[in-house]
């Protein structure tokens, strides 16, 4: 089990070294323009200067900010709805249907909207942000709610436990594999919609970096910038599952 | 009349009085009546065996003592008081034991919901916890999750919770249905030692008519298409019981062809 999971790891190592491998080659042959392929040994070299001259560092937390603050807020609202959803069979039909309604717009969709209501501020961000993030929390948190174990429901009435008791001791834990997952997949969607609202209202963060470098064909600093961004999706998805392998440490214990 | 023989003689009167009684109890549950007319009274202290075939309303019938359904017509009451919601001083164990417990507590967790619940000091809980796991033979399993757990071990951790609530009375759903023949036997004295010493009331449903009349003061057995009370037997046989003397004794073979009469006659 310890072994395999070693080698899997090195064979990722591999692929993503060859990968850079294949790149540098690339750019070598010029195969691609200078102007638009910069090779890895640039793309590193931008980002170093970055960070020591440039305002890499800013940018990086200007876009970490706008990702926690609407990651943050549409997990607590979603959270919070979806326990409420989730938790009674009435509301789940009155209002599933309008939820499928809104679910599969497309978030951009909204983005005229928002800028319309709010202008290009940073409260447009996180709203933007938290309304794209709080639907795979939100159904998550619906979904757990509703597979909770009627059983328990039964031990804690025999119990006469309070609601909120219910709810703190026997519903959330349940629904929270769930709502980790939710959490999980709506990092992803908080940080692609950090670089869109960036990129369109022009607020510090690396969206705005990428957008500036492209169009002074500084291809370098775009892609310093790129792989900045999914450093930051990679890390912060690793960061994810070790809070859950800790919270959820009781699902492992079995096996 | 001395203060002793009238103490005597209240307590002998409490004690005919019924903890729980269904009068006239009926239930319709999806436009079918599963229970019709049930009367039945439990007699505090006593130890209620309810015997039948697969879907005469057994689990129902205990649903009802338990106040997790209430009765269409008639009443089900406890201690002359309508039952209308579950309460602490009766506690249920379920059959599904995997799905009773809270997987993401450990057995001391698990435990430790039922002191919670009755608003047990935090500071008195691993005491209290400590004991109730050497009581049900599960001694140094405390950080064990419930799925780390066999099933006899799980059904002793449910029994443990239960405790918890300091019943008085038990309400036992084929506590041992999935279990194998030597924990059933294992556990079936345990539960009469636990209940036995403290007085406490039970009702055991059970398919196993051996186990029925091993355990109980009296035996039910129900009719089925509604569910109702087909035949009622008082169990007079020695306590404390003996897995082998009990089960050799006269009185509990001719019990035991009653009953397997009676069950033979409803199927079909
Ligand atoms: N919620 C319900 N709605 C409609 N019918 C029900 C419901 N619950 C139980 N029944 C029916 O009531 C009858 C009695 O069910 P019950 O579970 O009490 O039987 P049981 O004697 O416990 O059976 P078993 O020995 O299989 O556990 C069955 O025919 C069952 O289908
Ligand atoms: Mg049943």
């Amino acid at each position: 089990m310890k072994r395999t999971a070693i080698l899997w790891r090195l064979a990722s190592a591999l692929v993503a070294a060859g990968f850079i491998a294949a790149w540098q080659l690339v750019a070598n042959l010029k195969l691609v323009s200078p102007v638009f392929l910069p090779g890895p040994d640039r793309a590193w070299a931008a980002l170093v200067r970055g960070f020591s001259s440039g305002d890499l560092a800013g940018k990086l937390i200007g876009t970490l900010e706008h990702m926690a603050y609407g990651w943050f807020a549409a997990s607590i609202a979603g959270i919070a709805l979806g326990a409420l959803i989730g938790s009674s069979r009435m509301m789940r039909a009155y209002v599933a249907p309008s939820l499928e309604f809104l679910r599969p717009l497309p978030v951009s969709a909204i983005i005229p909207v928002a800028i319309a209501m709010l202008g290009l501020t940073q409260g447009m961000a996180l709203f933007v942000i938290a309304f794209g993030a709080i639907w795979p929390i939100m159904l998550a948190t619906i979904h757990g709610f509703a597979a909770v174990e009627p059983r328990l429901y039964e031990v804690a009435r025999s119990l006469q436990m309070s609601r909120t008791a219910i709810i703190a001791k026997i519903a959330l834990p349940s629904a929270l594999p769930d709502i980790l997952a939710g959490m999980r997949l709506s990092l992803t969607v908080a940080l692609i919609l950090s670089v869109v609202c960036e990129i369109l209202a022009g607020l510090d963060g690396l969206g705005h970096w990428v957008l500036l470098s492209a169009r002074a064909f500084r291809s370098a600093d775009l892609f310093a910038g790129v792989i900045l961004l999914g450093a930051t999706g990679y890390l912060t998805s690793i960061a994810m599952s070790l809070v859950e392998q800790r919270l959820l440490a009781w699902q492992t214990a079995a096996r | 009349m001395s203060v002793v023989a009238r103490l005597i003689e209240a307590r002998a009167a409490r004690r005919q009085k019924p903890l729980i009684a269904f009068n006239a109890a009926t239930l319709r549950l999806g436009g079918k009546t599963i229970i019709e007319n049930l009367d039945l009274q439990v007699r505090p202290g006593e130890f209620l065996c309810i015997v039948g075939a697969s879907g005469c309303g057994k689990t129902t019938a205990l649903r009802l003592a338990a106040g997790l359904y209430r009765p269409t017509s008639g009443a089900v009451t406890f201690e002359g008081e309508e039952i209308t919601e579950p309460r602490r001083e009766v506690a249920i164990v379920f059959q599904d034991y995997g799905k009773a417990l809270l997987p993401w507590r450990t057995a001391a967790g698990n435990i430790s919901l039922a002191l919670e619940a009755s608003r047990v000091p935090a500071r008195e809980r691993g005491a209290r916890i400590e004991a109730l796991l050497r009581k049900v033979g599960l001694p140094g399993h405390a950080d064990k999750y419930p799925t780390e757990m066999s099933g006899g071990m799980q059904q002793r951790l449910q029994i443990a919770r239960c405790l918890a609530q300091e019943p008085t009375t038990l309400l036992m759903d084929e506590p041992f249905g999935a279990l194998d023949a030597m924990t059933r036997q294992g556990l079936q004295d345990e539960v009469l030692s636990l209940t036995q010493a403290s007085e406490t009331t039970v009702i055991f449903v059970t398919h196993d008519l051996d186990e029925a009349i091993y355990l109980g003061d009296r035996v039910i057995g129900l009719l089925p298409h509604p569910g109702r009370i087909g035949i009622e037997l008082d169990v007079d046989l020695p306590r404390p019981r003996d897995q082998l003397a009990t089960r050799e004794h006269p009185e509990f073979l001719r019990l035991r062809r009653q009953l397997f009469d009676f069950i033979k006659a409803t199927e079909h």
